[in-house]
């Protein structure tokens, strides 16, 4: 009988998990079925050492940044009063609305050697530039702090959703045995969190790994320039889908090793009582050092740049041509993509939870096209758009379009939905299939109820990941669709930044209100 | 697992929509009694608001409707390629020779023999059999500190790599295509050796990493970081004309100038360039908008915004480009340029430069 009910509620997943993995694997097919050649030689000769290297220093430094500006802000917001406690609770994630690319050229402004910083401190020291020592934001450091100050969100979204459903009775019994504040958070509440945060991570490394705009502009040699650089500077895209691989190989390698760890560490809640505690009032010092620890955070990762952003836009007296259209095919753009990717998550993190093998293997698959660049997954698009013999334009060029999207951000659905379903004790499942409410009745009366607060997560981040998506839909969207990100990326490349600032900032203000809605909702569940 | 049903019910809705929503643009579709409107499609790598009431003027003289693709020229290229036989592109429209040299290499272009077109382009701006033409040109040169050099100091590629700019130098990563194509020129003028050492010895005349774009290399000398900079001239032209003081003090505390290879050699030329695609629908179609843009009124839309420097004699100079130093090309085919690309970026890399 379980034989029987695997086969055949494996059909739908399947088919979604070819829907996903398809484009990722046709790059990756006609990267490795290309023959080596001169181009890759040199690349397995002189730079990919080079480039892995750059890469995993970015990602350690990345992932030490979010952890440490995620962590110990979404415990003392869970459970510590302090001034602005109720404002930094959704603030926190603001920063996400920031695509990764936005955020290097508000900061590269900012803080290069002709921005507003470093001027004031020569105005005011009398140095000359060559005199005296700056944070370098053109490094592998600097590329890690763009990233790490966009990305957080994701960690400190799953922490204090950890944090804030950790059964009571556990902290209480640690506090009755006499551990101290800290070490109720060090040994028990951490530990708890631990497989959660590490989900967050991995969601936030993979996205990380992606990126490309963020290092083209700070000039730091990840392989997700390379890639490019193997498609741009030596016109060899096969020689690009196979260095994708290198990449997909460092996601897997992430995914699997957080997998492990989850599943040696991994806590099944057996107590409900899940209410949130009291919270406990910061004595004053402390407070205030935490309301001035999250201003600054927030100070950082999102005023300055968006402020920055605004000042420029206003001081060149920049002007937008046709920003309702764009705004039009942006938001038409990410409600599709965010639909088609929330069902294939749902089918995803739903049907496969009967199977582990089903599961795991459409979360490595999902996860290898969350880890591809855009671009790759576009040469993919491209590599499977010549074999149908048609053009890219109208109907066709959305649905490819759409696809990538599907196979590019499956995973930032799955990871949230998957999460919410781990939380929920596996006797309910059983509960309800003991009643007799199976299939599409369990779905709606048990499963649907259940999931709610972590679908709603999951369709936001999906929205607002795919306002901010931009090699993919540069490569695939039809005549007349060009986006906001497109003409940003249009303004950036030409090096008009204070033009490329309106649509920026507008990419920041469409993605604002899914963000500030997910940030609700999420509170609420917390509170309820 | 019943619920499937309605993931498919879902999907078909979502294929619904999209069919509803695609193609926004082309609302007004001709009936069935007129005849159809022709139709020009241009892949460009540009992407300048100017263009688009350049290509509206065009819409409106020609009474033809134009689909633009705006994208990298790499992904325009890739793109052509998926779609064979199937692409609608008629034209492409590039920022630099390379490009064009490669749409030519993979067999996507055709050539336009039009006497029109060969009198009003000078015969080193086109390609020999009319795969494609200039339309405008930009030049990769010098800016620097006029406090710390004179311009007699400055006058060719290779005092770079000597031992007095030691620290000196900014310049953006080795990858972009400008940098790529003076590096093509510098190989077919001595050799891949030669130019190796030259840009190991230019690595080592940095004053910081490859970073930022051009802009930011001319405002990197006028903050005091460096004090050369390889630039294009109008990003330089850009600060110097620009409506804001700040960038015009920048413009102002730096001078720019075209260095020659060698004495006599002339100086590297780089150009915006159209080509006629082989699935272009038609030829006469296609040649009356490149000739459009040859005309003053094109060049004048052309180059207005970019600052480039318009390609036939007498076309108007766009605002503030008279301040670029007079100067003579280079003879080198700019066909090298693409034959040479990836060469350079090896070439780069193995001298560092990122």
């Amino acid at each position: 009988m379980p034989r029987l009910s695997l086969s055949l509620s494996s059909i739908p997943p399947a088919l979604i998990i070819v829907l996903v993995g398809l484009p990722v694997c046709a790059a990756l097919y006609t990267g490795v079925m290309a023959g080596d050649g001169a181009t890759w030689d040199h690349i397995l000769e002189n730079r990919l050492v080079p480039y892995t290297l750059t890469t995993l220093s970015v990602l350690v430094l990345s992932a030490i940044i979010m952890l440490g500006l995620a962590v110990p802000t979404a415990w003392l917001i869970s459970r510590y009063d302090f001034p602005g406690r109720s404002v930094f609770e959704w603030a926190m994630i603001l920063p996400l609305a920031m695509p990764g690319y936005v955020m290097a050229y508000a900061w590269a402004d900012l803080a290069g050697v002709a921005g507003p910083l470093q001027s004031a401190l020569r105005d005011l020291t009398g140095l000359s530039a060559r005199d005296y020592w700056f944070p370098n934001l053109f490094s592998a450091p600097g590329l890690s702090f763009v990233l790490a100050s966009t990305l957080f969100p994701y960690v400190y979204i799953t922490a204090r959703a950890a944090f804030s459903l950790q059964s009571l009775a556990t902290l209480e019994a640690a506090r009755s045995l006499g551990a101290n504040a800290f070490h109720v958070f060090a040994r028990v509440a951490l530990p708890a969190a631990a497989p959660a945060i590490l989900g967050g991570l991995c969601l936030a490394l993979m996205e990380a790994a992606a990126d490309y705009g963020a290092a083209d502009f700070l000039g730091v040699q990840t392989l997700g320039v390379g890639i490019i650089r193997s498609w741009t500077s030596f016109g060899e895209p096969n020689t690009a889908a196979r260095l994708a691989l290198a990449l997909i190989l460092i996601a897997g390698t992430f995914l699997v090793a957080a997998r492990t760890f989850q599943g040696r560490r991994g806590t099944q809640q057996t107590s409900s009582r899940w209410r949130t505690p009291n919270r406990t009032k910061l004595p004053r010092g402390m407070a205030i050092g935490m309301t001035l620890l999250c201003s600054w955070i927030l100070l950082v990762c999102f005023i300055a740049p968006v402020s920055r952003l605004a000042w420029l836009a206003i001081d060149h007296g920049a002007q937008g041509a046709d920003l309702g259209a764009l705004v039009r095919s942006t938001l038409i753009l990410g409600a599709l993509g965010a639909t088609a990717a929330f069902l294939a998550s749902m089918v995803f993190a739903l049907a496969t939870k009967r199977s582990e093998t089903l599961r795991m293997g459409a979360r490595i698959i999902a996860a290898a096209g969350y880890a591809a660049p855009g671009a790759v997954l576009g040469l993919g698009a491209l590599f499977i758009l010549r074999e149908t013999g048609q053009a890219l334009s109208g109907v066709i060029a959305i649905s490819f379009l759409i696809w990538i999207y599907v196979s590019r951000f499956t995973s930032a659905g799955v990871e949230p939905l998957q999460a919410t379903l781990d939380r929920l004790p596996k006797n309910i499942d059983h509960a309800s299939r003991s009643l007799g409410t199976v299939g599409l009745r369990q779905f709606w009366r048990v499963d649907l109820p259940l999931i709610t607060p972590g679908a709603l997560a999951a369709a936001l981040i999906l929205f607002v990941e795919i306002l901010k998506e931009l090699p993919a839909t540069l490569m695939l969207r039809p005549f007349g669709w060009d986006t906001l990100a497109v003409r940003a990326h249009a303004y950036a490349t030409d090096e008009r930044l204070a033009q490329a600032t309106l649509p920026s900032l507008l990419i920041v203000c469409a993605g604002l209100g899914p963000v500030l809605l997910l940030s609700w909702r999420l509170s609420r569940t917390e509170r309820s | 697992m019943t619920f499937k049903p309605h993931y498919i019910a879902g999907l078909s809705l979502l294929v619904g929509a999209v069919a509803a929503c695609s193609n926004p643009a082309n609302t007004s579709e001709p009936s069935a009694t007129e005849a159809p409107q022709p139709v020009l499609t241009i892949y460009s790598s540009r992407h300048y608001d100017s263009d688009k009431e350049l290509f509206a003027m065009f819409e409106e003289q020609s009474g033809a409707r134009l689909d633009v693709r705006e994208s990298g020229a790499s992904q325009l290229l890739e793109t052509m390629k998926a779609e064979g036989d199937q692409s609608p592109a008629d034209i492409v429209i590039a920022a630099d020779a390379g490009s064009l040299w490669r749409f030519k290499d993979a067999g996507l272009t055709q050539s336009l023999a039009s006497d029109a077109l060969q009198n009003a382009v000078p015969a080193n701006y086109r390609e020999s059999d009319g795969h494609w033409y200039g339309v405008a040109r930009r030049m990769r040169g010098i800016a620097y500190d006029p406090t710390r050099w004179s311009a007699d100091q400055l006058s060719n590629w290779q005092v770079l790599a000597e031992e007095d700019k030691s620290g000196e130098i900014c310049v953006r990563s080795s990858s972009n295509i400008y940098n790529l194509s003076l590096m093509g020129e510098i190989i077919h003028r001595y050799g891949s050796e030669a130019a190796q050492s030259w840009a190991t010895a230019v690595v080592g005349n940095m004053a910081r990493n490859p970073q930022g774009g051009d802009t930011d290399q001319i405002r990197a000398i006028a903050a005091g970081e460096c004090s050369i900079a390889i630039v294009n001239h109008y990003y330089w032209i850009r600060l110097a004309a620009s409506e804001n003081e700040g960038d015009n003090e920048v413009a102002a505390s730096t001078a720019f100038l075209l260095p020659e290879f060698e004495a006599g050699s002339g100086s590297h030329v780089n150009i915006t360039g159209a080509a006629v695609m082989a699935t272009a629908d038609s030829l006469e179609l296609a040649e009356s908008f490149i000739s459009f843009l040859l005309t003053e009124t094109g060049q004048d839309y052309i180059t207005r915004d970019t600052k480039e420097l318009p390609l036939i004699d007498g076309a108007p100079l766009p605002e503030g480009v008279d301040k670029v130093p007079a100067f003579t090309a280079s003879d080198t085919s700019l066909d090298i340029y693409g034959e040479n690309q990836a060469e350079a970026q090896r070439l780069f890399d193995l001298a560092g430069w990122n």
